[in-house]
């Protein structure tokens, strides 16, 4: 194999670079430069074909270098989607391609390309649809076959951590080409804390690859300099300013509103909020349509030059140069300099060009051929001829054997970005390019997106946006000479052939285009979805151009009308590991005062909301029948609590409940569900008198802060005179149930704790070691239980206090699924859990909550509407008998084979020794003794049977002992 | 989503930090027909242009304010306390509005 590397160019100086290092391709050991791209470092090593086309699997190699296209989508070190040629290489990298098999030289899919006529226009929407069960096994194939990329879903070769970043300066600059370098200049001048964000590695645009110079610049320092050290001038000056933070290696894959960016920075999303963006994206090379136009070895103009300038890397050996503007003879001279054999440069225009390079370029020999461009590239897997001819593509001029094809069809500018701004691109006829002009407020644009431009102009117009971006003035005219404009080409160079390819990535040619339009999909949103074309991985960005106006052109509209199709985010693929990051300044962990005391008994936690609650501290069934038959404590900190006062607390509550609690003496505790306007069940939770006027209400750990904000918009819409205290962080609290309760409460506080000093739904105040608590006498274990809440500061304390006073009685920890089964024993509903956001309270068993006869209160109206209705379903409680298999959560009641409910709950009790559930069944099963049939995920039923309350102490004798 | 929302009481927030209760509405009198009362909790006006909504600093100061927001574009033009809205909500006045 040749060596590709160049050690000198003719006209300009190489970077040099000299540090090797080397990856695998393929399992391929392949020698690279630390400054090559993975693209540029396959190229230099002859590996043409790096990938294969979404639907022909057609071979795809490097085009423009410019990560625009799909052609170098490559799985690095096991992350699929991976731009090949905007990534650098790294020692020791695994690069793999993708959407080929066995190898992208060799790829069984290829037999797509032999029987294109077998695939149609639309094929997605024609093909495998009859007979009907073809489509199944037709669309498996599909998916396989158009696949890119596989998510490697056990995790095991991924192990980086991604992180979320912010930004929020003054003013964003994205971009760092000649406009935006000149705009940060300006911006920063003015005192604004600037960001600017660069897809490269380095500043500077695609001015690091050219060997122009500098003329006509209104800053006479750059002047005379290479547009290379120009850049550079203004970056050195940029480094001087603290106001500025560059971002380098950084890609905006999106602009939302009020100018929220979201950039990717390796394993990094940066979240920018600007006060003012501008946008300096720049332009690439136009994507020409021709015969044949997606062979390897077809580069784009920029892309030879990267090749050569950055990496030092000769493109190929025989080239055949395409163009229509002066720039062509840069690209032309650069090839020669690199030892390149320049056969001919076509150059479509008539008058021959008259820059320093055309005359280096024609010193060497090559001929120019005017009034000419390509008609068509010969080879398969790659390039090995050109046919040149007129630009009505009717007349062959000449035929060359080549290795190369360079086409340098004037820029395309790059507008994802600014259309994001959800501004539609028209085409601007004099400047023969889609524009965005005007912008929202608060976005800028400048560069090479207006239009290419010389470096002065470009300078000049990037300052005064820079400076009208800063001040907040309106965004400046931008201005082309006569000489800055590139005449396009026919989009399409109508030669004969069946190969011109609008969309690379997913191959659809333009016949096919006209084969869809005279179907009727003839405006440009509907052709692109019947036809695929730019929906591919490349989403439009290389060929967009060539879409609107060839769709404009073969629909018999004017290019004027042509609009691209919608853009969006995001603009480069971003990896799920990237939006997913880690943010967790942004989402607080809540432990309660309790929770290193958890952790050294061993407790596993689950996450409730935001807190962190003990799932449970080994065995879970044992947790549950130690507390049954002794004590056991739990940790329910997690509650919401709140204290309601002032002179209108009790008329408040009244309105905000369904129930009476005008009556609710001091010391006194009543359950309460809580109901929507809209009449359902969403809550639950109890209601105390704890001093005269005060009240103190538990609510679910989940639901509190929303039970709360909604507390607070009652206040804020009526005229109640409350106050309402968020006392859920200030109180730790546990209970403790089982029947040793009373005896370890006796031994904690000097009340009287009998059963008529102390009953059942009652509350009092007492201390514990000298901590003030509230203990509360209430079971939603169906043991004599008591809840005590006390001072967060004291939990560890508290805690170990406990449970050294309960030792005695052998008092264990239970978690939230000990809790949850001890519940569904005795048939307490969780709201969110047994209920919907359809749970008709009556239905759900707690009617008794519910006193309609009072004045105005939340949901009144649909509560009446329900009682009227009548009862429909029932929330039962059921019991399987001993060696039933448990069914799991959520499976289906049966009928006589009709589905007519659902168990919500369902749990093995383990003192009872069979199991238990609740479930939703029709009325007309809901009478106790009722046999239903439970349909077990793995098939099969079980036969429950309905309860009249709860399975366990259905009297309650125990709870109110 | 991803605007600026003006909190009356911490100024400019991202949206992200903020709860949508939806439109701003009337309740409707216990005495009224139930089908006003199925408007009022399931009918809304869902209107393409500018309305009033309310909103939830959760993040924030924990307050409820009301925004006039536009929801062709989510501009909010003015943002402001409930005891302001005579001063700024004006269809509580004109009954076709």
């Amino acid at each position: 194999m040749p060596d590709k590397r160049l050690s000198s160019h003719a006209y300009i100086s190489l970077s040099e670079c000299d540090q090797a290092i080397a990856f695998t391709f393929n399992s391929k050991v392949i020698k690279a430069r630390s400054d090559d791209t993975i693209a540029s470092a396959l190229h230099a090593a002859g590996i043409g074909i790096l990938s294969r086309s979404f639907k022909y699997h057609r071979p795809r190699g490097l085009y423009d270098g410019y990560g625009l296209g799909a052609d170098l989508l490559l799985a690095v070190d096991g992350t699929p989607n991976v731009r090949g040629d905007k990534t650098r290489v790294e020692d020791g990298m695994d690069v793999r391609s993708q959407n080929a098999w066995p190898s992208p030289d060799f790829d069984a899919m290829a037999v797509n390309n032999t029987l294109v006529p077998l695939l149609p226009n639309g094929f997605y929407y024609k093909m495998f649809h009859r007979p009907k069960w073809l489509w199944p096994i037709a669309e498996k194939f599909i998916r396989k076959a158009a696949g890119i990329g596989a998510i490697d879903t056990t995790g095991e070769t991924v192990d980086t951590r991604y992180e979320k970043r912010y930004r929020f300066p003054d003013i964003c600059v994205i971009g760092g080409g000649p406009a935006g370098l000149a705009s940060c200049l300006a911006a920063c001048q003015e005192g604004k804390h600037v960001l600017l964000v660069e897809e490269d590695p380095q500043l500077g645009g695609h001015s690091v690859h050219t060997a122009t110079k500098v003329a006509n610049c209104q800053d006479d320092r750059l002047n005379g300099l290479s547009e290379q050290d120009a850049a550079g001038a203004i970056w050195d000056e940029l480094k001087t300013y603290k106001n500025l933070e560059i971002l380098t290696s950084t890609v905006v894959f999106a602009l939302y509103e009020d100018n929220l960016i979201a950039a990717q920075s390796k394993h990094d999303l940066y979240k920018i909020r600007a006060g003012a963006v501008i946008l300096a994206p720049g332009a690439t090379d136009r994507h020409l349509v021709f015969e044949n136009n997606d062979i390897p070895g077809i580069m784009t103009g920029r892309g030879v030059e990267r090749l050569i300038t950055m990496h030092g890397v000769k493109p190929g050996t025989r080239a055949v140069v395409i163009g229509n503007h002066d720039g062509v003879y840069h690209t032309a001279m650069l090839l020669q300099g690199a030892g390149v054999e320049v056969l001919v440069v076509a150059d479509s225009r008539s008058d021959a060009a008259t820059t320093e390079a055309a005359r280096i370029v024609n010193e060497n020999g090559t001929p120019i051929q005017p009034l000419s461009t390509i008609h068509a590239a010969k080879g398969r897997k790659s390039v090995n001829g050109a046919v040149i001819g007129d630009i009505a593509g009717k007349v062959e001029h000449a035929s060359y054997r080549c290795d190369l094809i360079v086409i340098a069809a004037g820029f395309k500018p790059q507008l994802s970005l600014l259309s994001m701004g959800r501004v539609q691109p028209g085409w601007d006829e004099e400047r023969q390019v889609f524009r965005v002009e005007k912008l929202p407020d608060g976005l800028y644009s400048t560069g090479d997106v207006h239009g290419t431009a010389s470096f002065a102009q470009l300078y000049k117009e990037g300052k005064a946006v820079g400076l009208a971006a800063a001040q907040g003035a309106e965004q400046p005219q931008s201005v082309r000479s006569k000489e800055d404009i590139i005449v396009a080409l026919p989009a399409d160079i109508p030669a004969k052939g069946k190969h011109h390819f609008i969309c690379k990535c997913m191959d659809v040619t333009r016949a096919e285009a006209c084969a869809s339009i005279a179907e009727g999909f003839d405006r440009v949103e509907t052709l692109k979805r019947y036809t695929s074309m730019g929906m591919g991985p490349c989403q439009g960005k290389m060929c967009y151009e060539a879409v609107a106006r060839l769709a404009a052109e073969d629909t018999g509209l004017s290019t004027s009308v042509a609009v691209p199709t919608t853009v969006r985010p995001p603009y480069i693929p971003v990896s799920f590991g990237v939006l997913a990051g880690r943010s967790q300044h942004l989402i607080p962990i809540r432990r309660t005062a309790m929770h290193d005391m958890h952790q050294q008994a061993g407790a596993t936690f689950l996450n409730a909301g935001q807190w962190k609650r003990p799932h449970s501290y080994g065995d879970v069934q044992r947790e549950a029948r130690s507390m049954r038959e002794g004590l056991g404590i739990i940790d329910v900190s997690t509650l919401g609590k709140l204290g309601i006062s002032g002179p209108d607390a009790i008329d408040f509550l009244q309105f905000m409940l369904p129930g009476k609690f005008r009556k609710l003496a001091t010391g006194k505790i009543r359950y309460s569900a809580m109901i929507g306007e809209d009449g359902i069940l969403f809550e639950d939770g109890t209601l105390a008198h704890v001093k005269e006027g005060y009240y103190y209400m538990s609510t679910t750990t989940g639901n509190q802060d929303a039970i709360r904000s909604l507390f607070w918009w009652w206040i804020v819409t009526t005229d109640f005179d409350v106050k309402i205290d968020n006392l859920g962080p200030i109180f730790a609290a546990v209970n403790i149930s089982g029947k040793n309760s009373r005896k370890l409460l006796e031994k904690l506080v000097d009340i009287d704790m009998s059963t008529e000093g102390f009953p059942y739904m009652s509350t009092r105040n007492a201390t514990i070691n000298g901590v003030p608590v509230m203990l509360f006498r209430i079971g939603f274990t169906g043991e004599l239980s008591y809840e005590i809440h006390f001072p967060s500061e004291y939990g560890e304390a508290m805690w170990t206090h406990i449970m050294a006073e309960g030792a005695e009685y052998s008092i264990k920890p239970f978690g939230i699924e000990t809790q949850r089964i001890l519940r569904l024993e005795k048939g307490h509903l969780l709201p969110g859990i047994d209920t919907d956001a359809l749970t008709n309270p009556y239905e759900a068993g707690v009617g008794f909550t519910i006193k309609d006869n009072k004045d105005d209160f939340i949901g009144k109206a649909f509560l009446k509407n329900f009682k009227d209705r009548g009862i429909e379903n029932k929330l039962i409680p059921y019991k399987l008998s001993a060696g039933d298999a448990i069914p799991s959560d959520g499976v289906a009641i049966l009928k006589a084979g009709k589905i007519t409910g659902r168990v919500t709950s369902s749990r093995m009790s383990p003192i009872l020794g069979y199991g238990i559930g609740l479930a939703w069944v029709n009325v007309d099963q809901s009478t106790p003794g009722t046999k239903i049939a439970i349909r077990l995920a793995g098939g099969g039923d079980v036969i429950g049977e309905v309860l009249d309350h709860a399975a366990y102490d259905p009297e309650g004798v125990l709870l109110k002992s | 989503m991803s605007f600026m929302l003006r909190c009356p009481n911490c100024g400019d927030r991202h949206v992200a930090e903020f709860s949508f209760r939806g439109e701003y509405l009337q309740r409707p009198q216990q005495e009224d027909e139930f089908a006003s009362w199925a408007d009022y909790v399931y009918m809304k006006e869902n209107v393409q242009g500018k309305h009033f909504e309310w909103w939830y600093h959760g993040s924030g100061c924990q307050r409820w304010f009301l925004a006039e927001r536009d929801t062709t574009d989510n501009t909010t033009q003015t943002t402001f306390w409930f005891d302001d809205r005579p001063r700024l909500i004006n269809r509580e006045s004109e009954p076709d509005a």
